[in-house]
């Protein structure tokens, strides 16, 4: 992997590393963790965003007026979406580029949707590798877009420092909907599509809320381009106090911590399948089910016991 | 006396082990087709049976003689390159015994683009004929009587500047506009649904709409001020209730947006007509145009006409494109006559029969004379148009025909629950349904229950030799820009300016846009200069692109063939740590995108990771999305014969960006002898139509395995 071409934003490099860091074959890890390290040194803090919201309310139509409009502050944007790959055939379709033409068509920003295979809540087993990797090419802004089902905005503001929640006008039951845990996570709500018909609406919306939640409740248009510099000042303010209550180097370090547990949990999950198949004590337990001679929630409770004592020693003989 | 009794021992004899329940089919609209009708199918119906011709609600035709007074008008669709081709080709046509014309105009005229647009340079000419001006449609029409002729355009997206230089081209021929007669397309519903040659916003794109059949009431008594077409939405894969119930929530939807005109019913319903397309279901596309003037009638019928012509719906029909196979491609000709047949039975008011290789490219002078003579045939040596409406009374078509009615009622109802077909549309909820419907269609012509002979058995294994016509796309886009420049040389700058102001004026504060256009082209505007003045009140609108999935896995019956191939693309992923992921993209103005969504879909289905592209890309820009998002293989999807152009610029494009690695494959409308060309300059594989989509699905892995 070419180091300096991925600094300097050349595009089929830095779409490569992408597709490296996401690779989910074993054999490529040590390549990976080579540019990654090599990449760690280089990678200042983008302002990192996350953007979320229900399906239909706008959320790429806003990331692309937004996007645009940040470009048109010299700021260089990279843009992280992630569709859902498919249970059965394993599959996706991936159409963000269709949703954000304008921005797409940029060059001065950089979009790469990634299929989730097969990690829940919004985002992919390397979401937070490719920031990485965006983050070494020096983009000014990274934003990571989700689609809020609860889940994922645990997952996605646990990367980032500023969390958007899009909600539309007359969306009272969403916020209510939410569960509070998600609330609590969002540092700054827009009411989107506030414009014709919906404005009056988004009003009222706006203030309900106000009396609802404590972060800041602001309005914006993505069809009509209004509210945008707005959403753009809420997001550097909330950074700023960030920065001066002295959070935010807790914030990544809380988000390190994180990172890194998850990731070992991740480690360890794929290693134990990979034991896990073809066992014959997984096997042996199976037929006792199958025979009815042990309830299931019995069988896993001995199995995990027993085969974690077995991994564990082979470990450590490996290790020795 | 024999009973149904008798005749179930007896069948049943016959049938041996099969049950004769196994007989019925259960359609694609869900009407389960029996092996025999009796007047018992028609009791339900009894009350409504008795019926003729030329009285309401129509069923058995809009006019009281039909054919037996006056044969259908043979209205062969074409354009192709310049102006002046074309107007050599209308002439042709007209000596050989065609009736009236249809224009195909090329995809940068409806898209709103001049031909010396740099983003269009691949699409100049190609799949119709290039207008920019009043001056390209006086060569286009040059000799050609237009106060006799009638002249039917298909334009959607730049309805505008075209209806204005027709009429302006007309005017300084001597014809005044009253005494045009002809059609305008003008159904931008559908584009949004299906063709996307779309230019504005749809609300905007509806006010056109309304400022037209506003203008035409008044000013156009002999034109029709749209065609509403299910044409489109059938080629997009929708089965016939589909076609049928979307079609006409379309058109109940015009009429509502013409009402708030404060217009009255009777100055604008007569002008209306529709369009729909023929396809090899043979009974069940007469029943559809029997089932249509039926459901149009009571439609109408609820908003109280005093003029029995609001009531009646008249058609234009066309044999289906899609029905043709680029495998033995003889076979079409076959095929448009069956399809010319029904359309014939079912009571169409004018016919396009399609040319036997317009799965390969556009036709030829020969293949055009075929589809032609197909009608003249019909016309002149079967006696079929001597009697009205042959079907009626017939225990299983009238059965058909209101079950089908029935069914698109359904449809109908659902999209009144949406709001009506605005904002269905805008809610993106239509599209979805048929790409369903092809998608479901696709699996079942893949796994062999829906049966096309050549493609999906008694596979030739020789390829017929058929000679296609290939436009110079240079040599016309040279003659275009030539006239731009006289055009501009020549006119009269401020007045020429003046009127576009004038139109903008009139976008933003209201005035009716096909007045101000007409003042426009008159001062020798060009439609790229009222398009763009257009699109800075009104915006240029991006379709959200959103496809289905599941479908086909889901309707595929080989589990056999499409489990081993899963497992195919699974054993890929583990070694290239992720799935196989190609981007599909239309490249140029060409908005077909039934083709490319039943791929997405398909593949997505079938294990890969798909990008689907926007649509309108320029090569560049589809290389640099495939870039972007590190891609294994592009698949472009052609069907307006750009291919010759853009894939090499793609091609160039990867290169410089450092992707040559990218495996590039192409689909779509493409004649063989373009093949070597395409290949020559890297394309990997070239699927035409009727291609087995696990198949392709196979070769384009096996492309990707081989550059890994």
């Amino acid at each position: 992997m070419n180091v300096e071409k991925i600094l300097k934003q050349d595009r089929r490099a830095l779409a490569r590393a992408i597709t490296l860091v996401e690779s989910q074959n074993p054999e490529h890890y040590p390549q990976a963790f080579a540019l990654l390290d090599a990449l760690l040194p280089h990678a200042k803090r983008a302002v990192r965003i996350g953007i979320s919201g229900a399906p239909g309310v706008g959320k790429s139509t806003f990331i692309e007026v937004f996007g645009l409009w940040l470009i048109a502050q010299n700021k260089s944007l990279a843009v992280l979406t992630v569709d859902p790959s498919s249970t059965q055939s394993q599959g996706s379709v991936l159409g963000d580029k269709t949703r954000m033409q304008n921005l797409s068509a940029d060059k001065r920003a950089f979009i790469r949707p990634s299929p989730s295979s097969g990690k829940l809540g919004g985002v992919t087993f390397a979401t937070r590798e490719a920031l990485l990797v965006c983050e070494a090419a020096g983009f000014d802004v990274v934003i990571i877009e989700t689609v809020g089902v609860g889940q994922s905005e645990i997952t996605v503001a646990s990367m980032v420092d500023t969390f958007v929640l899009l909600v539309q006008p007359g969306g009272g039951d969403e916020l209510q909907g939410a569960k509070k845990g998600i609330l609590e996570l969002v540092d700054i709500i827009v009411v989107n599509k506030a414009d014709g018909d919906l404005k009056k609406l988004a009003n009222q919306s706006a203030s309900q809320y106000l009396r609802s939640v404590k972060v800041p409740i602001l309005k914006a248009s993505a069809l009509h381009n209004q509210g945008i510099q707005e959403v753009w000042q809420a997001i550097e303010k909330h950074r700023d106090n960030l920065k001066q209550t002295g959070a935010f180097p807790e914030k990544i370090k809380q988000q390190n911590k994180q990172w890194f547990l998850e990731a070992l949990t991740e480690n360890f999950l794929k290693k134990l399948k990979a034991d896990l198949k073809n066992n014959a004590e997984v096997d042996n337990y199976l037929s006792a089910i199958d025979s009815c001679e042990i309830s299931v929630a019995h069988a896993a409770f001995l199995a995990c016991n027993r085969l974690g004592k077995i991994f564990l020693s082979r470990g450590r003989e490996r290790l020795n | 006396m024999t009973t149904w009794k008798d005749w179930e021992s007896k069948a049943s004899s016959e049938t041996k082990k099969r049950t004769l329940s196994s007989l019925s089919k259960v359609s694609l609209e869900g009407i389960e087709v029996k092996p025999l009708y009796t007047e018992k199918d028609l009791q339900k119906y009894s009350g409504q049976l008795l019926q003729l011709p030329g009285f309401y609600p129509f069923v058995r035709g809009p006019r009281a003689t039909m054919y037996a007074n006056r044969p259908w008008t043979i209205r062969q669709y074409a354009g192709f390159g310049s102006a002046k081709a074309s107007n050599h080709f209308y002439h042709e046509c007209l000596k050989a015994g065609q009736h009236g014309l249809s224009v195909a105009f090329d995809l940068p005229t409806h898209r709103g683009y001049d031909s010396d647009n740099p983003r269009v340079t691949g699409d100049v000419g190609k799949a119709g004929v290039a207008i920019d001006s009043v001056l390209d449609m006086k060569v286009l029409f040059e000799q050609i009587p237009l106060d006799k002729v009638s002249v039917s355009m298909t334009m959607n997206g730049a309805v505008l500047p075209i209806l204005a230089s027709f009429i302006v081209a007309a005017e300084e021929s001597g014809v005044t506009q009253g005494q045009l007669s002809g059609t305008i397309q003008n159904d931008i519903l559908k584009e949004f649904m299906v063709r996307n040659t779309y230019i504005y916003p749809p609300l905007a794109s509806m006010r056109i709409v309304a400022d037209i059949i506003e203008y035409i009431a008044k000013e156009m008594p002999k034109f029709n001020s749209i065609s509403i077409s299910g044409y489109h939405i059938h080629e997009a894969g929708a089965d016939l209730a589909l076609e049928l119930g979307l079609t006409l929530a379309d058109g109940l939807e015009y009429v509502r947006t013409a009402l708030k005109r404060n217009l009255k019913i009777d100055d604008f319903a007569p002008n209306l007509s529709f369009f729909f397309a023929t396809g090899m279901n043979f009974y069940m596309e007469i029943a559809k145009l029997r089932a249509a003037r039926l459901l149009w009638a009571q439609l109408m019928q609820s908003f109280s006409p005093k003029n029995e012509q609001s009531l009646m719906l008249r058609t234009h029909c066309q044999t289906s494109g899609w029905s043709l196979t680029a495998q033995d491609p003889h076979n079409n000709i076959i095929r448009t006559t069956i399809e010319a047949m029904a359309s014939v039975f079912g009571g169409t008011q004018s016919l396009h029969t399609n040319s036997f290789d317009e799965a390969l490219a556009l036709p030829t002078p020969f293949s055009a004379k075929i589809a032609r003579n197909t009608q003249l045939i019909l016309q002149h040596e079967t006696g079929i148009p001597n009697v009205i409406d042959p079907w009626a009374g017939s225990y299983f078509m009238e059965n058909l025909t209101y079950q089908l009615a029935e069914k698109a009622q359904v449809i109908l109802d659902r999209v009144e629950e949406l709001g009506g077909m605005t904002k269905a549309i805008m809610q993106g909820i239509p599209k979805l349904w048929i790409e369903e419907s092809a998608a479901r269609r696709q699996a079942m012509i893949d796994g062999g229950e829906e049966v096309i002979v050549g493609v999906n058995i008694y596979i030739s294994k020789e390829q017929a030799h058929v000679d296609v016509l290939d436009i110079d796309n240079e040599q016309v886009c040279r003659e275009q820009i030539a006239r731009l420049k006289e055009l501009r040389a020549t006119r009269d700058e401020e007045k020429t300016q003046k009127t576009l102001a004038d139109l903008l004026q009139g976008a933003t504060s209201g005035g009716n846009l096909l007045s101000l256009s007409i003042a426009a082209m008159r001062a020798r505007a060009s439609l790229g200069e009222v398009s763009a003045v257009l699109e800075k009140v009104f915006g240029r609108y991006q379709a959200e692109v959103s496809t289905v999935s599941g479908i086909y896995r889901s309707a595929y019956s080989n589990d056999a063939e499409l489990d081993d191939f899963s497992r195919e693309v699974d054993r890929f992923a583990e070694k290239a740590g992720r799935r196989p992921r190609i981007m599909i993209v239309k490249l140029g103005q060409d908005g077909h995108d039934r083709g490319a969504k039943v791929v997405a879909t398909a593949f997505a289905d079938l294990g890969f990771d798909v990008d689907v592209a926007p649509l309108f890309l320029t090569p560049a820009e589809a290389a640099r999305q495939a870039i972007e998002n590190d891609v294994h293989a592009i698949g472009v999807s052609t069907l307006a014969a750009g291919h010759k152009t853009l894939v090499p610029e793609l091609m160039k494009n990867l290169k410089e960006l450092g992707g040559e690695d990218i495996v590039v494959i192409v689909g779509g409308v493409i004649p063989i002898k373009d093949y070597e060309f395409l290949t020559a300059h890297g394309v990997a594989e070239i699927f035409g139509p009727g291609t087995r989509i696990i198949e392709s699905a196979k070769k384009v892995l096996a492309a990707i395995l081989k550059k890994l």
